[in-house]
């Protein structure tokens, strides 16, 4: 009976294959490290019980399920079973403990793994957790990026704790990535380079080629990426600017200021140091960096520009964040003199800012490469209806296999391998591609992928949204709102989470911050409130009028809820006691940052003047618990009692310089 | 030893004896020729059989075991089916993720998503290959033209199930072979446009065209598979079992 006995055979052999996936399943990989992770911990485990307690665990797929966040399920734990576990600190992985941050290893319960790490979460086996297999999507976010899962939750610019990610989206602004990129919430973004039409009175021809050919090998502050652009292209450009006509009252205003007769060298001097150019300019490098280097600038720009410029730099570029200082008409002939006198190439040749005789037909080409390779998105931003670019919503969550990877087979094919390509080298994908090359630090260049990493292309559901507790509007209306314009307060503070970020004082709450009278004699006359810092208020020449102005209107608009108007209210009278906030002063060892009378450290403020300053509610809020206004900051939180935080208050609020009232209205008259 | 050897004898008596058993085992063992034809008659799940068949009737050569081949892959599709519907939601942000699930979490669950989908292909394969056969052995002449009209609707219901099944898994494959697919149907005049409609329960591939899909592969399509294959079987004995009557000589070979 061979037919007979073929069936025997087979139905053996069958059963046999059958065995093959319950084995498996048996075998499964996380069931071995669970063995191992009892083991491991039974050897570290500091009592009997605690090591009965890890072999008493049994073996099973370890999940965190949030059904509000897409119902994502992250089973990492099943095997990464030490990252809650403190005897696990530098434990082999997958066992180790996770490292420390603002969220972790506290909240992994609440937000899971993958919602910053990437990978599959419902992946129980390790390639395809981590995303290394061809059907997961994408693989793991590399650590180098990590911090782009902050800014999936995390919209504002400046995120507390994610160094990286906020040095990253200040980068994309700075750059002007925004004016050719469209990116949700950055629809208003304009470019502060110069209007095209006006850089023809500004600067020669030879200066022009100059910066055509490398914006940064001309002043390393330079925003403007290197195009890369050949000599004719640049001839062609060149040659259309200085075709363009600039409005007649600019080109008035130019020629008017270089003929007037030069200024006093030194007095320019006193004057350029005195108003803190150096808060925001560089000179030889020295200085904050946010605005162009100074120290051959009068090579690159006409004495009667710089000139009038200075005296009024809105009306040449309105996009501008250099503020207005109301130098009187001596006084700013006599900085253009300094700068005329010192701040210039002295290699340059002679004609480097002689004007270009224009070729009608290389004015033509011009326009049209102008158009064509986007000049136009930052030097004339409301030229075209749509960016120049493509949009990067959702670049994060792209995939690897949708993006071209053209010549570059030296990088790995992942999508943060191929944006740090990207943004280090933008033309060496293929040739002819339109982005231009910006000289990004490779740790710039890292915190700009983790930035682009971090725009998702699905909105975060809302319970996981961070939303910036102030959203304050940016400018009052009305002739504050011009004044405050005028003097560019945005471009160095910060108002709720926009602004510059020179300045570490936000004016969101300002008004319930300092006391009006002190606001106004700052404005007016700014001194120094922290001496460890080298950005300092610029002197605006304010009139006294005006700073009123400013200084009523953050009493009306920047204030905080949250800071009380008069701490003492219903308090004992015990609570405005002096003379006990002194001895609290001394014994909790303020003096070790803050200077007042004859010692103390100069780290934090000197409080010599706090009753002058500081608003007796503000100071109270923040001794309360100094980490809820500004989350790293270093003055520790003493947890004091109410009563004893309204003491102190009370004894700050008595240190009062007499003369200070006096002095401030000198300022003011000058 | 034998004592125990004792009572499992006196257990099987027992069993035996017992109502329960006799009402199940109603003629004893097969031992006549009448015993083993009512095994046959009175039994719902063999009576399409033919109470007696010649051994060489079922040589292999005859047949190549092609329909017994497909009717098998069906009852491992059916059994493996009914496990996967265990675990398998028709909606679109749970479709591929139980997928992912059979995979990672399932016992066994590579292994039955496996075995369907293998079955699925022994099946098409096995029906084509059984309908060549009965093509080439001219099987398909009176008098089973019917059962040769009634395979082929059922070649039909076999590659609509596969092809039902190909979106289930909510992937870019499916998704694009669907799209593909049903842009097909659409091309043919007048009906096809409405076709399409009908088939994705709106004009787009989306959550309408999953639980469609899922309803035809789940429901319909495996009760008219069966209905028909039930019709087929009994068509095959009805019409003179696995081989066919005796051919009449043909013309050319009848004697003068």
């Amino acid at each position: 009976m061979p037919l007979r006995r073929i069936f025997a055979i087979t139905s053996i052999l069958f059963l046999a294959v059958l065995a093959v996936s319950p084995l498996k399943n048996a075998l499964r990989p996380y069931r071995g490290f669970q063995r191992a992770f009892a083991r491991l911990g039974a050897s570290r485990a500091k009592s009997l019980q605690a090591a009965k307690a890890y072999q008493q665990q049994p073996v099973a797929i370890h999940q965190i399920w949030l059904p509000d966040f897409e119902n994502r399920v992250d089973r990492c734990t099943t095997c990464h079973l030490g990252v809650q576990d403190a005897a696990m600190t530098g434990a082999p992985e997958p066992f180790r403990l996770h490292a420390a941050t603002y969220h972790t290893p506290k909240d992994i319960g609440r937000f899971g793994c993958t919602a910053c790490h990437g990978g599959q979460g419902l992946a129980t086996l390790e390639k395809d957790a981590h995303g290394e297999v061809a059907d997961a999507g994408s693989p793991m976010v590399p650590l180098p990026f990590i911090e782009s899962g902050c800014g999936r939750c995390h919209a504002a610019e400046k995120v507390a704790g994610a160094a990286t990610l906020s040095l990253g989206r200040a980068a994309l602004e700075r750059n002007g990535c925004y004016a050719c990129h469209a990116v949700k919430g950055h629809e208003a973004f304009r470019s502060e380079a110069p209007p095209i039409e006006a850089v023809g009175l500004k600067t020669g021809a030879e200066a022009l080629r100059r910066w055509l050919k490398d914006p940064k090998a001309v002043d390393p502050n330079a925003t403007m990426p290197r195009f890369q652009l050949s000599q004719a292209e640049i001839e062609e450009l060149a040659n259309y600017v200085f075709s363009l006509a600039p409005g007649r009252a600019l080109a008035d205003k130019v020629q008017a200021a270089g003929a007037e007769p030069a200024g006093d060298v030194a007095k320019g001097k006193a004057i350029f140091a005195e108003a803190r150019c150096i808060s925001c300019h560089t000179l030889e490098g020295k200085g904050n960096g946010s605005a162009p280097e100074l120290s051959k600038v009068a090579s690159r720009a006409s004495a009667g520009w710089l000139l009038a410029f200075i005296r009024d730099p809105h009306a040449f570029n309105p996009r501008t964040r250099m503020p207005q200082f109301n130098f009187s008409a001596d006084e700013a002939r006599h900085v253009v003199a300094y700068m005329e006198s010192e701040f210039k190439d002295f290699d340059a040749p002679k004609e480097i800012l002689d004007p270009l005789r224009v070729n009608q037909t290389l004015a033509e080409k011009g326009k049209v490469l102008f158009r064509q390779k986007g000049c136009y998105a930052c030097h004339d931003p409301g030229a075209a209806a749509d960016r120049f670019g493509p949009a990067l919503d959702g670049i994060g969550d792209k995939r690897a296999a949708s993006l071209d990877f053209g010549k570059r087979t030296d990088i790995a094919r992942t999508l943060p391998a191929w944006l740090e390509a990207k943004v280090k080298a933008p033309g060496s994908f293929q040739d002819g591609l339109k982005m231009p090359t910006f000289a990004l630090s490779p740790k710039e260049a890292q915190a700009v992928v983790t930035a682009l990493l971090s725009l998702g292309a699905r909105p975060v559901p809302q319970a996981y949204r961070s939303t910036p507790a102030v959203r304050a509007s940016l400018l009052p209306g009305g002739a504050v709102g011009a004044l405050m314009d005028k003097y560019r307060c945005l471009s160095c503070h910060q108002i709720g989470d926009r602004g510059g970020d020179i300045s570490t004082a936000p004016l969101t709450a300002e008004g319930s911050k300092v006391k009006q009278d002190w606001l106004v004699n700052y404005l007016v006359l700014s001194t120094t409130i922290r001496p460890i810092l080298t950005d300092r208020m610029p002197v605006f020449r304010m009139t006294r009028e005006e700073a009123a102005q400013i200084a009523q209107a953050f009493e009306t608009f920047y204030l905080d809820p949250r800071i009380p108007e008069d701490p003492y209210a219903g308090q004992p009278a015990t609570s405005r006691d002096p003379v006990e906030g002194k001895r609290l002063y001394d014994t909790l060892g303020c003096r070790a940052c803050h200077i007042l009378g004859a010692g103390g450290g100069y780290y934090g403020p000197p409080l010599t003047e706090a009753g002058t300053r500081l608003k007796p509610g503000w100071t109270y809020a923040w001794l309360k618990g100094p980490q809820k206004w500004r989350a790293d900051v270093r003055c520790p939180n003493y947890g004091l009692s109410d009563a004893s935080a309204l003491q102190l208050t009370a004894y700050l609020d008595t240190l009062v310089k007499s003369s200070t009232a006096s002095k401030a209205k000198q300022g003011g008259t000058r | 030893m034998n004592g125990n050897a004792f009572s499992l004898s006196q257990l099987g008596t027992l069993i035996r004896g017992s109502a329960v058993y006799r009402s199940i085992v109603r003629h004893g063992a097969a031992d006549t020729n009448r015993n083993r034809s009512l095994v046959i008659f009175e039994n719902l799940f063999l009576h399409v059989h033919p109470v007696k068949v010649r051994e060489k009737t079922l040589k292999f050569s005859h047949t190549y075991w092609l329909g017994g081949i497909t009717v098998s892959a069906m009852v491992v599709l059916i059994a493996t089916g009914i496990l996967l519907m265990f675990y398998y939601h028709p909606s679109v942000p749970q479709a591929y993720r139980d997928m992912k699930e059979l995979k990672f979490v399932v016992d066994n669950g590579v292994f039955y998503r496996n075995l369907h989908r293998w079955a699925a292909h022994l099946m098409v394969l096995g029906a084509m290959l059984h309908m060549a056969r009965v093509f080439y052995h001219r099987a398909y002449r009176p008098p089973r033209q019917f059962n040769w009209v009634i395979g082929v609707v059922l070649l039909l219901v076999t590659l609509l199930l596969s092809y039902t099944g190909y979106l289930l898994p909510w992937d870019q494959l499916a998704f694009w072979g669907v799209s593909v697919g049903t842009n097909m149907a659409k091309e043919a005049p007048i009906l096809g446009p409405p076709i399409r409609f009908l088939l994705l329960g709106g004009n787009i591939v989306s959550e309408n065209a999953l639980l469609r899909f899922y309803v035809l592969h789940c429901v319909l399509l495996p009760a008219s598979l069966i209905g028909l294959l039930g019709v087929h079987i009994w068509r095959v004995r009805k019409d003179g079992g696995v081989q066919g009557p005796p051919e009449p000589p043909a013309d050319d070979e009848v004697e003068p």
